[in-house]
This record gives structure tokens, C-alpha cells and sequence, in this order.
């Protein structure tokens, strides 16, 4: 199999991390998604928690400058790092899924790269949010307003183009109009039409 | 009408800068784009305001490569932007050379790689240095050694990294060439190396040793080794023959760096401008640098240049219709012509706006007001001077954010597994520079009222 790079942008509640992990387990490569703080952690002898908690998150403008493309944001050198070791993976060959950080666009030089969004119905997220993190309705919902604006924030600042928007992805998809399951049957049919295709 | 527009175009400008949107050289450029064509072209209608402001003619004088008496310029001041990329090119050498890591290593082990005495000689190299070259340079190669260190002779390195990174902002406020706000007061007014280092110099001087003594008693318990059984291993340390990675081209850059602080130090007898030196200290560096030349002259940071240029040209739309004399002016009246108030003013709020923003867009924009300070009050413009460079170099180190030094290191820091948050940072540093600018106040008053 030719080296393939399965990029999972994802709105928070539409099971976007559940669809790449599925993705990994059927073409049998790996998934980088926690995997990367603990590599971090481990690099740098941070602890989990300080690398989860500065994860794509985005930095506050105010007060954070760059100078020569160094930053006095921890945000920003923590997503630097993940970058890097994305780009160190992909530049060796490996096959992996990645959830999020920018790899849509930082990975775009790689010709393997398959890059998927998957968003949701408000309402089916909030549902899938309340059952997994026992929430009232309106506590889901503003935690997914949160978690969204964060990550829009994040990956617009990291790269030129924009968080969910169709034209920067290869497939965008509603993973509520036929479930998680059938949504991962589809991607793996594309996956492999793309794969057959070079 | 033309000074609405100045006044929107510098608010504007300063708000993308901090915002970090658009990379800055070209939210300065597109500002000043902006100046040319609405406050001179369209509103002030002012061809000679153009030219003044670009400022070309300037290359065609004596005085801009010679000169022997002081003289002001105005408009973009080709002199800092030409000194500063000449600096460039020199330290890319020498930096090339493995001229600064060598020069860290073999200081540690001079001191016998003793984690006390490396972090009191390392504070004053950086200080040292950082009065003949940008701070960002000096903290980069300081910062990561200094990661190296630590981890061989396990001591935590962050304490070291701020004092560093402070000592360098520090060391920059006393010569002409160590820091951008000073370069640019200095080609400005017209003052030497030896007008810095003699003012501001000795203020500076005075800090380093206050400062070295309450970095010490802050950190001292941070710079023992953190687990006392484990005994640091210093054989796995490089050595500082390691770092260099050509012998000729360490002896080269070497005897440049010399020439260049030479140059420095004489140029108030030699009469050459800084101009001059910056541009010989280029060519000399490409010349030796033969093959090299044009990887050196690609690693300049054009960024910063152009930056320095559209920030020049947006200021001179404040000057040229008369914001900054109203600025002036009311720093005059609010102080009611009492040089005490207008040095206190001067050199706290500088070194507070210098604490949260740039302070190369600062000083350039505070050098014509205090120039028309000066000739309203009659209040001597190189009291006005010092005070300005003082405030904004030092201010700088507050947070985080204020100056270069801070980002580079903090940068440096994080990414080898010690994050800096503004918590970290401020607790330690903010004292410390309210202390200096208490320092520099009563030295201002002690000096000159």
C-alpha cells in the first residue's frame, strides 16, 4: 500500500475522533491524536496534564508576540511541536491517521494526504455530548460553542486557511445524516477509490 | 485633515501589530504605503513631504558616512536601517563560525562548569555582548546552552534563562548600538557610542551589579542541583573546540567582530557614522566569507528591515503634520515646564507602554516629540535622551512580550520542557525592572537637574 495520510478535521460532538480511530483500525495504521502529547510530554519532560492543557488551544493575542519565528506562547510552541513530529512522520514514509491540528494544510506537500472534516447536526451533538460527558442540554451546548470557537481560532491563526470550510478539504461529510458507522463505511470507500486511483 | 489620517494609520498599525495577523514588515509598509498617498498625496498634497520622508538624498551627503558635527535626520532613517543589516550579516558569520557557542562553552568551563559562578558570568556575557549586538542573537545561543548545561549539571535552567534574558536588555540600553530604540535616538540626535556608554552606560552599569545580587538571592535555591545525590557527569558536556566549525572562519569572524567594536567605541573620533561602520563591517564579512557570501546575505532578516522602514514612514505622517509637537506639548504642560515631572513621564511611561508593545515603534514615534520637548521647554535634549533610551530598553524586560530578548528566550525555554507563563515571568522580572528604573530615575535626576 502507498503511503497514506488520513487527515480528520472534526466539529466537537460530530465523532470525529471516533471516525478516524475506526479509519485506523480498518486500514490497520496507526492514529495520532492523544498519542502526540504523550510523545511531547515525553521529549520535553513536561507533564501530560501542562501538554494537554496548551493543545490546541489557541494563544491570547494580547499577550503573546513573535519574534523571528519564535513565540513567548506556550500555545504556539506546544502546537509547533506537534507540528514537527506530524511532519517528521510523514517525511519517513509511515501510513497514520492524525486528528486536527492544522493537518490538512501543514500536510498538504505530502501527496498521500486525505484530508476529511466531519461535522454535525447541533442537535445530534448535543445529544452525543450529554450522553458522554453527562451533561444538561444547555451545558453541552455551550461546551461545544466553546470547544468549536477554540479550534476555528487555533487552526486559523496556525494555517491560511479556514477551520470546516469544504474547498480546503478533499471530503466533508455530516457524520448525523446516516450515523457514525455508515459515515466510516463511506470514508472507507473513498479512502480506497483515492488509494486505487494513483 | 492629513492629521486625522496620521493619527488613524499609526492607531491602525499598532493594533495589526499586536493583534500578529499579518506578519509585521508588511503591516509597516502597507501603513506606510498608506501615509505616502493619503496624508502627504492626497491631504497635504506635499511632494517635498515625500521626499523628506523617503529620505534618499540623505545617501548623497557627506555627513550620513562622515561626520563631525552632530546633525538630526528625519523621514526614514537609512542609517539605523543600513547599521542594522550590516550587524546582521557580521553576526550570521560569526554565528556560522560557531563563534558564540564556543565563546559560552568555553566560559563554563573557565569557571569550572560550577553552576553559581556560570550563572554570574554568564549573566554578564550577556550583558557584554548584548551592548555590540542584538539581544535576540545573544539569547539564542546563551538560552541554548545554557538548556545543555543544566541538563549535564542538573540545575534548573529557567532562573539563568530570565537573568539572561534581562541582563541582555540591560547591556543593550548602554551603548549606541545595543538595542533598536538606541540606534534609533542615537542616528536621530546625533549621538555617539561614546554618548550611550557614558550616560546611559553607567546607569546601566550601576543595575548590572544590583542586579546580579538580587537574581542571586531570588534564585539562589534554584541553582543548586535539584536531586543532591545525583553527581553531574561534566564529561558529557561538548567541548568548546566542538562548536567551532571552521578554524579560519572562527579567526576571521573573530578579528571582525573586533574591528566592529573598534569602530564602535572610536567612531567619535574617526568621525565615521554608524552608516559607514555597519556597511564596511558587511563588506569586509562577505568578502572573507568568499563562497558563503550569498547563504549570509540570505540569512538577513529582511523582515526586520522592511519593517524599519515602513514604521519610519508612518511615524514621519505624525511629524510631518505636527501630531507629535502637540504631543509635546502637552507633556510640557502637564508638567507645567518642570524637567523632574517631564523626566519621570518620560521614562515610566515609556517603560510601561515598552512593557506590553514594541519598543522600536515607540521610541521612533517619542524621539520627534522629545526633540520639540526639548526646544519648547529649553529642557537639554540629551537629559530628554537618556531618559527615553533608559525607559524603553528598560521597560522592555517587565513581561514577557516587551522586548525581543524576552520571546526568544521564553520560546527557548518552552520548547526544551520549561514553559515561561507571565505569572513565572513577571514575579521575578517585574521587580526587577521597576528597580532599575528607580535606579535610572534618581541617576537622571542625580546627573543632570
Amino acid at each position: 500500500m502507498p503511503q497514506i495520510i488520513i487527515s480528520v478535521g472534526r466539529e466537537f460532538g460530530s465523532g470525529g475522533r471516533v471516525i478516524a480511530e475506526a479509519l485506523a483500525e480498518r486500514f490497520q495504521i496507526p492514529v495520532y491524536d492523544r498519542h502526540l502529547i504523550t510523545e511531547i510530554a515525553e521529549k520535553t519532560g513536561l507533564s501530560h496534564e501542562e501538554v494537554e492543557r496548551y493543545n490546541e488551544v489557541p494563544k491570547s493575542r494580547l499577550a503573546s508576540r513573535r519574534v523571528r519565528g519564535f513565540s513567548n506562547s506556550i500555545e504556539d510552541n506546544i502546537a509547533e511541536m506537534q507540528f514537527e513530529i506530524m511532519d517528521k512522520k510523514a517525511a519517513s514514509g509511515e501510513s497514520f491517521v492524525i486528528v486536527g491540528r492544522c493537518s490538512e494544510t501543514k500536510l498538504k506537500k505530502y501527496t498521500g494526504l486525505i484530508s476529511i472534516f466531519v461535522l454535525g447536526d447541533m442537535s445530534a451533538k448535543i445529544k452525543r455530548v450529554m450522553e458522554i460527558y453527562n451533561l444538561s442540554e444547555n451545558e453541552a451546548k455551550a461546551l461545544i460553542e466553546k470547544k468549536d470557537r477554540r479550534r476555528k481560532s487555533y487552526h486559523d491563526y496556525h494555517v491560511n486557511s479556514r477551520w470546516g470550510e469544504a474547498r480546503f478539504y478533499d471530503i466533508t461529510i455530516n457524520s448525523s445524516r446516516l450515523g457514525i458507522d455508515r459515515t466510516v463505511d463511506i470514508l472507507e470507500e473513498y479512502i480506497k477509490a483515492r488509494i486505487n486511483n494513483k | 485633515m492629513a492629521a486625522v489620517f496620521a493619527v488613524i494609520i499609526f492607531v491602525i498599525m499598532f493594533i495589526m501589530i499586536v493583534i500578529d495577523k499579518i506578519e509585521r514588515q508588511y503591516v509597516t509598509l502597507g501603513c506606510g504605503l498608506l501615509t505616502i498617498i493619503v496624508v502627504f498625496g492626497l491631504c497635504m498634497k506635499s511632494m517635498s513631504a515625500i521626499w523628506d520622508t523617503l529620505s534618499f538624498k540623505s545617501f548623497a551627503t557627506t555627513e550620513f558616512w562622515y561626520q563631525v558635527t552632530e546633525s538630526e535626520s528625519k523621514g526614514i532613517n537609512w542609517a539605523t536601517i543600513i547599521f542594522i543589516a550590516g550587524m546582521m550579516i557580521m553576526v550570521e558569520g560569526m554565528a556560522k563560525a560557531g563563534f558564540f557557542r564556543w565563546l559560552c562553552l568555553r566560559i563554563a568551563y573557565l569557571v569550572k562548569c560550577k553552576t553559581v559562578p556560570i550563572f554570574i558570568t554568564f549573566v554578564i556575557m550577556s550583558a557584554v555582548l548584548s551592548m555590540f549586538i542584538d539581544s535576540i542573537t545573544v539569547i539564542m545561543f546563551l538560552a541554548a546552552v545554557t538548556i545543555e548545561l543544566a541538563n549535564v549539571l542538573k540545575f534548573n535552567p529557567v532562573p539563568m534563562i530570565l537573568s539572561e534574558i534581562f541582563c541582555a536588555n540591560l547591556g543593550g540600553s548602554a551603548t549606541m548600538c545595543g538595542d533598536p530604540p538606541n540606534i534609533i535616538i542615537g542616528t536621530s540626535l546625533g549621538f555617539s557610542f561614546f554618548d550611550f556608554l557614558s550616560n546611559t552606560g553607567i546607569a546601566a552599569g550601576i543595575s548590572l551589579v544590583l542586579c546580579i545580587i538580587y537574581f542571586y538571592l531570588v534564585f539562589r535555591k534554584d541553582l543548586v542541583s535539584k536531586d543532591k545525590n545525583e553527581k553531574a557527569d561534566i564529561s558529557k558536556l561538548p567541548k568548546p573546540s566542538d562548536a567551532i566549525k571552521s578554524k579560519k572562519n572562527f579567526i576571521i569572524s573573530s578579528v571582525i567582530f573586533g574591528i566592529a567594536v573598534a569602530l564602535l567605541v572610536t567612531h567619535s573620533l574617526t568621525h565615521l557614522t554608524v552608516a559607514t561602520i555597519g556597511l564596511f563591517i558587511a563588506i569586509i564579512t562577505l568578502i572573507t566569507a568568499g563562497k558563503s557570501a550569498l547563504e549570509l546575505i540570505k540569512r538577513i532578516d529582511y523582515k526586520t528591515i522592511l519593517f524599519f522602514i515602513g514604521l519610519f514612514i508612518v511615524v514621519s505622517g505624525l511629524e510631518e503634520t505636527g501630531i507629535l509637537v502637540f504631543i509635546a506639548d502637552f507633556i510640557g504642560n502637564i508638567s507645567n515646564g518642570n524637567a523632574m515631572i517631564m523626566i519621570i513621564i518620560i521614562i515610566w511611561v515609556s517603560a510601561v507602554a515598552s512593557a506590553f508593545v514594541d519598543n522600536i515603534p515607540f521610541a521612533a514615534t517619542m524621539v520627534p516629540v522629545i526633540q520639540s520637548l526639548s526646544a519648547s521647554t529649553g529642557v537639554s535634549i540629551n537629559t530628554l535622551a537618556w531618559s527615553l533610551s533608559l525607559g524603553t530598553d528598560i521597560g522592555g524586560s517587565a513581561t514577557p512580550i516587551g522586548a525581543s530578548a524576552n520571546v526568544v528566550g521564553t520560546s527557548i525555554a518552552a520548547k526544551n520542557g520549561h514553559p515561561i507563563g507571565w505569572g513565572k515571568y513577571c514575579a521575578k522580572l517585574a521587580p526587577a525592572t521597576v528597580i532599575v528604573l528607580i535606579i535610572s530615575t534618581v541617576y537622571i535626576f542625580a546627573r543632570y537637574l
